[in-house]
């Protein structure tokens, strides 16, 4: 999402609704980047503090205890997300920030906001071109950083993002065709602005019957939202692609499915094991086997208290101020009381 | 007046103890009035803590207090509240042996001048009689240990109550006319907060008029005795800061506690006036301002000393005031310490031209304080102007309140020397004005 400000509400919600459906599909959060430019659950102005709902009525809340926002706020920038996509970050950046895909990776990317013929606006401030877009998606390819990439954009006039793409592998879907806005769907008049773009509305439909074993595939993808009921048209390229879109399964790239096959038969394993044995009682291998230098004994640091190392004023101040304190004391009152006292 | 005073002190005592055990004490303690970056308690309890784990006191910016400080509590730290009560009472004792002994002087005095016949006719009513003064010894020390600011300053435990009793000593060793009392217990008063250095100069009138060298400046006798007293101050200063070295073997103190004493680097609100105006200046300009504020501290002495040199215990009241009023880092126990003079000039009252305001005032901005405060920091619906306007008002109330004492005082003096009912040349009632 890369929308400041109160009335951009649904730009976020449309983000977490896509973050939640891929959640429940099975991604980690080690494995999402999440980049919300604005806080619209503890927005002043949000009605429902905490929340962020994505249907009329307040049916679907999709901010939820387990968010992960990665990116907040103005960490939302051109610069940190073509730095994302092609790892060029810098050493002091957590782990959660980064994109650590290799050349199996399957990567969704996900936009919304607000956008016009060859660009998307960031934070109000500066925008991303399509061009910028599709080189940095080359950068992605040449560094072998993806299998297969799913491209999403929901802003106005969003086709125009992925003209320039010229990377293998690259399937690309928007909201909308150059020369044509996308609306949002629904306002709520309990929290006073639109709570969904009309094309994520249906994508969170159609994405909430998906499930980790279903076998719907892309091309039911690009039926989602006619133009009947989103009023743009929603457009999609898959020239880049190399495989066919019917056999393109929707949890390839929404959901973490892995393929698992149950054998009922016991490997034998011992006939490698038993020949490396008998390798090395040969070779006596005198010398101690090596271990790590201990050269910070933490676990005796940790069990060990701090010594209560007493601090005692130096011999010479007491002494030196009691000899002053006698002195003015004799001084005011006279040399006579000694005999008094001794 | 022993036993009155015992009576006193017992239910000065039992305020302090009751109040040291209630949920209050916690509540107190945390007052930004009552405690400054300077005096408050959790910081030389900290100081301690970093001493004890081999890290020098002074190395953060948190401990501003002086190795003297540090050797006290270090033994005592225990019985803290003790300490903090003893020195309350040991306060209160001094003024009262102060002001029994310097109502003998102001005794001597006005005999002295009644027979010289330098007073006018008809001023009898202005002479002040031994009945009226019998009490305030006792108002003294009763005005000192009740006040709500000292109480409050007591159980912050701030150290504020220390540097009092340092100078509540030197006031009773000045008054006693001890010149090498009064000079040691003056350089430790300095060396605690700096301030005190400008009561050097009440002092010396003080003893000068006690050796009757008269003040003028081309006597030799007067240099001389200047001299000495102010060789003694010195020389005394200099050994407590050598004898400081030796407590932590650094001068780090120094910086930590006169540096920042003049240069003021914590902006925490106070009652003072400094905070506000450095928050909002820029730094550009914030070395001129500080050196401006300061200078207003140490710049009034030599016009009263000029105009007071009569007259050196109102001398000191007024600089104590004006002290706890300029200084950098002012908390509610410096206002207790000069308040509790105010019964020595009770006979002034008739003078007194705006008591009732000003009084009214300085009540009612004690209690806006926290208020204001709270409205600030914890509903946030007001903002830092509020409580520094709190603060001005006090601030004003406070120099209203010694200016126009100090009028009633010269008006008394005047009318003294020339008679309660003046004339103009043409015979019409004369009024006196304060320019």
């Amino acid at each position: 999402c890369t929308s400041r400000f109160w009335f951009n509400y649904r730009h976020v919600a449309n983000t977490l609704s896509v973050y939640r459906s891929v959640k429940r599909l099975g991604i980690p959060d080690s494995h999402i980047v999440l980049m919300l430019a604005d806080d619209m659950a503890c927005n002043p102005r949000n009605p429902k503090p905490a929340t962020v709902f994505s249907h009329k009525n307040m049916e679907l809340n999709v901010y939820g205890d387990d968010v992960e926002v990665d990116y907040r706020s103005y960490e939302v920038t051109v610069e940190n997300f073509l730095r994302v996509l092609t790892g060029r970050i810098p050493p002091s950046t957590p782990r959660s920030k980064r994109l650590l895909s290799d050349d199996r990776s399957n990567i969704l990317i996900y936009m919304t906001g607000h956008g016009g013929n060859g660009f998307l606006k960031f934070q109000d401030s500066e925008e991303i071109t399509n061009v910028e877009l599709a080189d940095a998606f080359e950068q992605m390819w040449q560094k072998r950083r993806y299998n297969e990439l799913l491209f999403i954009i929901d802003t106005c006039q969003g086709a125009s993002m992925y003209e320039r793409f010229y990377s293998p592998n690259i399937m690309a879907l928007a909201s909308s065709q150059v020369g044509e806005d996308s609306l949002s769907h629904q306002p709520d008049l309990g929290i006073g602005v639109h709570l969904m773009d009309r094309y994520t509305f249906y994508v969170l439909e159609f994405l909430e019957e998906i499930h980790p074993a279903s076998q719907t595939n892309m091309n039911d993808l690009f039926q989602v939202c006619p133009k009947s009921l989103c009023v743009s048209t929603p457009g999609h390229r898959t020239d880049l692609f190399r495989r066919d879109p019917r056999n393109v399964l929707i949890t390839d790239f929404f959901g973490s499915v892995r393929k698992v096959e149950i054998t009922a038969e016991a490997l034998a394993l011992h006939r490698g094991v038993a020949a490396l044995e008998s390798k090395f009682p040969e070779e006596e291998l005198a010398t101690e086997p090596l271990k790590y230098a201990e050269q910070l004994p933490v676990a005796q640091i940790i069990h060990q208290k701090p010594k209560q190392k007493d601090w005692h004023p130096p011999g010479g101040f007491i002494l030196g101020l009691w000899a002053l304190i006698i002195m003015v004391f004799f001084k005011t009152y006279g040399i006579k009381h000694m005999k008094h006292i001794f | 007046m022993a036993a009155p005073l015992v009576l006193v002190v017992l239910a000065a005592v039992t305020v302090r103890a009751a109040l040291y055990r209630s949920s209050l004490a916690v509540f107190i303690a945390e007052r930004v009035e009552v405690a400054s970056p300077l005096n408050a308690w959790k910081r030389v309890v900290e100081g301690l803590a970093l001493l004890d784990l081999g890290v020098s006191p002074y190395s953060g910016a948190i401990f501003h207090e002086t190795p003297l400080i540090i050797y006290l509590f270090h033994f005592l730290i225990e019985y803290a509240e003790l300490v903090f009560m003893i020195t309350d009472v040991l306060t209160a004792v001094a003024l009262y042996l102060a002001i029994q002994d310097f109502n003998k002087v102001v005794f001597k005095k006005q005999k002295l001048l009644i027979e010289l016949d330098k007073y006018a006719p008809d001023v009898a009513e202005l002479i002040q009689t031994p009945m009226e003064m019998h009490y305030i010894p006792l108002k003294v020390a009763l005005f000192y240990l009740l006040n709500p600011y000292t109480v409050m300053s007591c159980v912050a435990k701030s150290t504020c109550t220390i540097n009092n009793s340092v100078i509540a000593f030197f006031i009773l060793a000045t008054i006693k006319g001890s010149a090498f009392l009064s000079a040691v217990f003056l350089a430790l008063a300095t060396y605690q907060s700096l301030y005190p250095l400008t009561l050097f100069a009440p002092a010396l009138l003080y003893l000068l008029q006690r050796q009757f060298i008269p003040i003028k400046l081309k006597s030799r006798s007067f240099w001389l005795y200047t001299m000495q007293y102010a060789s003694l101050y010195l020389c005394s200063l200099v050994v407590i800061i050598c004898l400081s070295f030796f407590l932590l073997n650094s001068w780090d103190f120094i910086p930590s506690v006169y540096g920042f004493i003049l240069s003021v680097p914590d902006l925490t609100p106070n009652i003072g006036l400094f905070w506000y105006f450095f928050a909002e200046m820029f730094e550009h300009f914030s070395l001129f301002f500080v050196c401006v504020f300061q200078i207003n501290v140490f710049f009034y002495t030599i016009p009263l000393a000029i105009k007071l040199k009569e007259h050196p215990v109102f001398f000191m009241f007024v600089q104590l005031a004006i002290i706890s009023i300029f200084k950098s880092y002012p908390t509610v126990g410096d206002v207790a310490l000069y308040m509790a003079f105010l019964p020595v000039w009770s006979h002034l009252y008739r003078f007194l031209r705006n008591i009732f305001i000003l009084s009214c005032v300085l009540i009612f901005c004690s209690f806006l304080f926290p208020v204001l405060w709270h409205l600030w920091i914890f509903a946030g619906s007001a903002n830092s102007n509020f409580y520094y306007a709190i603060t001005l008002t006090f601030n004003i109330g406070q120099i209203l309140l010694i200016s126009d004492y100090f009028y009633a005082f010269l008006r008394r003096e005047y009318y003294l020397t020339h008679g309660l009912h003046l004339t103009r040349q043409d015979g019409t009632e004369a009024m006196l004005v304060l320019k």
